[in-house]
């Protein structure tokens, strides 16, 4: 039964976004988590430590984010015989996958700090972990907030991939009105405009950073 | 025995050798001048005294304990051995106040008020008490270069090392720290300081050192050695810093 695309279809939209920024809210918080461990786990100043981080970084990186959604979700099921909802799968694999472009993204901004810095501490004798807590960290989370932001806003785009798995976000919420309004143009010329609306204040707010922050030091 | 000591310490990068056999005692209270060009290894011998830099061979000592074992607690030494380096390096997001109380609140647990009237005390010996809430980078060079030294006297340390902490400075900013340095030498701080400043050397230091390609290739008083040196090494040298 085909009907129009009416005015209750954005409405419908509108609140599918919701749970596409549900979804970016958790992916960005355990991903933001895995994140800072493997980051400080890339500088830590033992090699083994390292080791294990960047294999983390590599294997998920070189592994597409529909994959993981797909093991996650139809995989588990077969592997280990416990059923997800797409919730928790989406969740994990999302945060899975934050987690090591933010460790990558959070290391290179710890490194960005001059290794003078870290000699300065520990000539005063502070140990490694007060070394970051007093003097890289908060250094570096100044070069941090851009790069950052510019992730997040990649993450809500990408969030989109849950469709797949059923996730009900913006973009399935799409699928599911073109298939009742059969008025594909219209429909994804709606979504696009509601991601665009969610996303272009965060690439002015991520630029409006870098700038005044590059002038702050 | 001496405050510092070492045992033919060796010390590579890779495959070149930047201190080959040195043996060394400073006594406390002594102020030792270190010279020589670039590469000749006086840097890397104040940044392994305090462990910052690993030796392959011999041994250092500092009041007794040995600084290359690896069971010495790196951290409670370096609590009693300050290093103030070339490029200053304070911590650009915070105050002179919190870059000097940082390690005396962190490390020895001191609480904020004393702590502050501490950074006080050490800036009013550099010279800088009016600035004990700018920011470094509010600072010239030289100012910067004052706190750098009043952060290491606020741990109390038994002894400083001073790595060319004049050369990245202009000309006119040179004699403020090196008044200042003048300044902790007279109160009977131990010091070894690696130096381009002849004159300087030749008026504080009790002892100075020539290093060449890694070795101690001569010391003595330092008017006597800048005098008469003994080798065309050093003759070179001087030739080619004092014209």
């Amino acid at each position: 039964m085909i009907r129009e695309f009416a005015l209750n279809d954005v409405y419908y939209l509108l609140l599918a976004a919701r749970w596409t920024l549900a979804l970016t809210g958790l992916a960005f918080l355990g991903g933001g988590t895995v994140g800072l461990l493997v980051a400080l786990l890339r500088v830590a100043p033992f090699a083994p430590l390292r080791i294990i981080a960047a294999g983390y970084v590599n294997i998920v990186q070189g592994i597409p984010l529909l994959a993981w959604l797909f093991v996650l979700f139809f995989g588990l099921p077969i592997l280990a015989g416990v059923r997800v909802s797409p919730w928790i799968a989406a969740m994990v694999a999302f945060s899975i996958y934050a987690g090591a472009f933010l460790g990558e993204i959070w290391r290179g901004c710890l490194q960005a700090i001059p290794r003078q810095q870290w000699e300065a501490g520990a000539s005063l004798g502070l140990s490694f972990v007060e070394q970051l807590r007093h003097i890289i960290v908060p250094q570096a989370v100044r070069v941090a907030i851009p790069p950052t932001v510019g992730f997040l806003v990649q993450l809500i785009k990408n969030t989109s991939l849950a469709a797949v798995i059923g996730f009900i976000e913006l973009t399935r919420e799409g699928q599911l009105t073109t298939a009742a309004t059969y008025r594909p143009f219209t429909v994804y010329i709606a979504v696009a405009a509601i991601y665009f609306a969610i996303c272009f204040p965060l690439t002015q707010w991520s630029r409006r950073l870098e700038r005044t922050l590059r002038v702050a030091r | 025995m001496s405050l510092v000591e070492l045992h033919n310490v060796v010390k590579r990068f890779g495959t070149n050798t930047v201190l080959d056999r040195v043996s060394l005692s400073v006594e406390a209270g002594e102020i030792i001048a270190v010279i020589g060009r670039s590469g000749s290894g006086k840097s890397t011998m104040l940044r392994c005294i305090n462990g910052l830099e690993p030796i392959q061979e011999g041994r250092i000592m500092f009041d007794g304990e040995t600084v290359n074992d690896p069971a010495t607690n790196l951290r409670k030494l370096r609590q009693r051995v300050g290093i103030v380096f070339q490029s200053y390096n304070l911590f650009p997001h915070l105050s002179v106040e919190r870059n000097i109380t940082l390690a005396p609140r962190v490390v020895k647990g001191m609480e904020r008020e004393p702590a502050r009237e501490l950074a006080a005390a050490a800036l009013a010996r550099v010279g800088l008490a009016e600035k004990i809430d700018a920011y470094p980078d509010q600072l010239s060079g030289g100012q910067q270069q004052r706190v750098a030294i009043a952060r290491s006297l606020a741990m109390k340390p038994q002894l400083m090392l001073f790595d060319e902490i004049t050369s990245a400075l202009d000309p006119e900013l040179t004699g403020e720290v090196l008044k200042v340095l003048e300044k902790v030498a007279g109160e009977g701080m131990t010091m070894m300081l690696v130096t381009h400043e002849m004159g300087f050397a030749r008026r504080v230091a009790t002892r100075l050192i020539f290093m060449h390609q890694g070795r101690i290739w001569e010391e003595g008083r330092a008017s006597d050695v800048l005098a008469k040196p003994r080798t065309p090494e050093l003759e070179t040298f001087l030739d080619a810093v004092l014209h």
